[in-house]
C-alpha cells in the first residue's frame, strides 16, 4: 500500500511493480522514491549527483534500491551506496537484486490476485 | 496469567483469536510490530523483510550473524514486553522464549489442511492448488525459524499450555476458552502429582 501517494506511481521498470505487489501482499507500507539525496555538488554548489532509492519501507525505516546485474550499472549504483553511507550514515538502505518472481507468484496465486489487493484491504491479516 | 502467547498456522485464525483475545482481556496484541522493532535494534532493519517473507518470494539471504543478532533481540523485546503485562505476542517463538514464565499462557492455534485450504482459498480469492502452496511455504518458514533460532520443534505439543483446532470451533468459543484460562492464576500444584494419584 503506497504511502502519501493519491495515485499509483508508474514504476519505471516492471520488477518496481513486483516489489510493491509483494509488498501489498504482505501489508508493507511502502512510498516509491520519496526522498533524493545529494551525493556530489561542483564548485557552485549545484548537485551533479545524486540518488533516489527507489521505495522506502517506513515501517522498517529502510530505503530499498533494487538493482540489475549489469556491471556498468553495477558500479555506478556501488558508488552512490559508498557516498551514500558517508555522507548519510544514519539512512538504512538495502540494495536488493533484481528478481524474477513472476513464476513464484504466479505458483501462490499472487500474479492475479495482487490486482485486487490495494489500500486498506492489504492491511487485513489473512486468516 | 498476563501474558499470551500465540502460535498458529496459516489459515487457523490464530492471528484472529489472538485479536479476539486482546479485545476481550483489553491487552495489546504484538505481531508485526515484534518484527520490526527487533530488526532496527538489531542494526539490520531489512531482516524485518526476510521474516515477513514467508514465501520467499523476495530471495533475501541475511547472514548468519545478522540473524544470530535479530534472535537475540527479538528475545530481549520478547522478555521486555511480558515483564510490562497485559500483552497477546503473536509468532515470533513467544512460547520458547517465555516457556519458564509463569505468567505466561502458552496457545497453539491449529486447523486441518483442508479447512486452512478453504480458508485462504476463500480470503485471498486463489485457487486451493495456490492455498496449498502458500500453506506448505508457510509451515516451512514457521517450523524452519524454531528450529534454526532456538533447536525448538513448532510441533512439541509440550511447549504449549492450549492447543486448540479452529475445524471445529468457532473463533469465538476459541478466544474464550483462551481468556477463560488466562483469568486462572498459576498453580504449582498443576505440575505436581498428589501421592496415589495416577499420571
Amino acid at each position: 500500500m503506497s504511502l502519501k501517494q493519491p495515485q499509483a506511481p508508474s514504476f519505471v521498470h516492471p520488477a518496481e511493480e513486483m516489489f510493491a505487489r509483494v509488498m501489498d501482499y504482505y501489508g508493507v507500507r511502502w512510498i516509491y522514491e520519496p526522498r533524493t539525496f545529494d551525493l556530489e555538488w561542483d564548485a557552485n554548489g549545484k548537485v551533479t549527483l545524486a540518488f533516489t532509492p527507489d521505495f522506502y519501507l517506513s515501517d522498517q525505516d529502510l530505503y530499498v534500491e533494487l538493482t540489475t546485474l549489469r556491471p556498468q550499472l553495477s558500479t555506478k549504483k556501488n558508488k552512490k551506496m559508498r557516498l551514500m553511507a558517508e555522507l548519510y550514515p544514519d539512512i538504512n538502505i538495502k540494495l536488493m537484486k533484481r528478481r524474477e518472481m513472476r513464476d513464484l507468484m504466479v505458483k501462490y496465486g499472487l500474479y492475479d490476485q495482487a490486482e485486487h489487493i490495494q489500500g486498506t484491504q492489504a492491511q487485513k491479516k489473512a486468516p | 496469567m498476563d501474558v499470551i502467547t500465540i502460535s498458529r498456522q496459516l489459515g487457523s485464525l490464530g492471528f484472529q483469536v489472538g485479536q479476539a483475545v486482546a479485545a476481550k482481556l483489553n491487552y495489546r496484541l504484538v505481531w508485526r510490530d515484534l518484527i520490526n522493532q527487533a530488526a532496527i535494534r538489531s542494526g539490520a532493519p531489512e531482516i524485518a523483510l526476510a521474516m515477513i517473507d514467508e514465501l520467499n518470494l523476495l530471495g533475501l539471504t541475511p547472514s548468519t550473524d545478522q540473524f544470530n543478532a535479530y534472535f537475540r533481540v527479538v528475545g530481549q523485546v520478547i522478555q521486555e514486553l511480558a515483564a510490562a503485562g497485559g500483552i497477546v505476542i503473536v509468532g515470533r517463538a513467544g512460547q520458547v522464549v517465555l516457556r519458564d514464565e509463569p505468567r505466561a499462557l502458552h496457545v497453539r492455534v491449529i486447523a486441518s489442511l483442508d479447512v486452512r485450504m478453504q480458508r485462504i482459498s476463500s480470503y485471498r480469492g486463489i485457487s486451493p492448488e495456490a492455498a496449498r502452496a502458500q500453506i506448505e511455504a508457510s509451515d516451512r518458514t514457521r517450523k524452519s525459524y524454531l528450529r534454526r533460532a532456538y533447536q525448538a520443534n513448532w510441533e512439541d505439543t509440550s511447549l504449549y499450555d492450549l492447543i486448540l483446532n479452529t475445524s471445529r470451533m468457532s473463533l469465538t468459543t476459541a478466544a474464550e476458552i483462551i481468556s477463560h484460562a488466562a483469568m486462572q492464576p498459576f498453580v504449582k500444584e498443576a505440575i505436581s502429582i498428589q501421592a496415589g494419584e495416577e499420571d
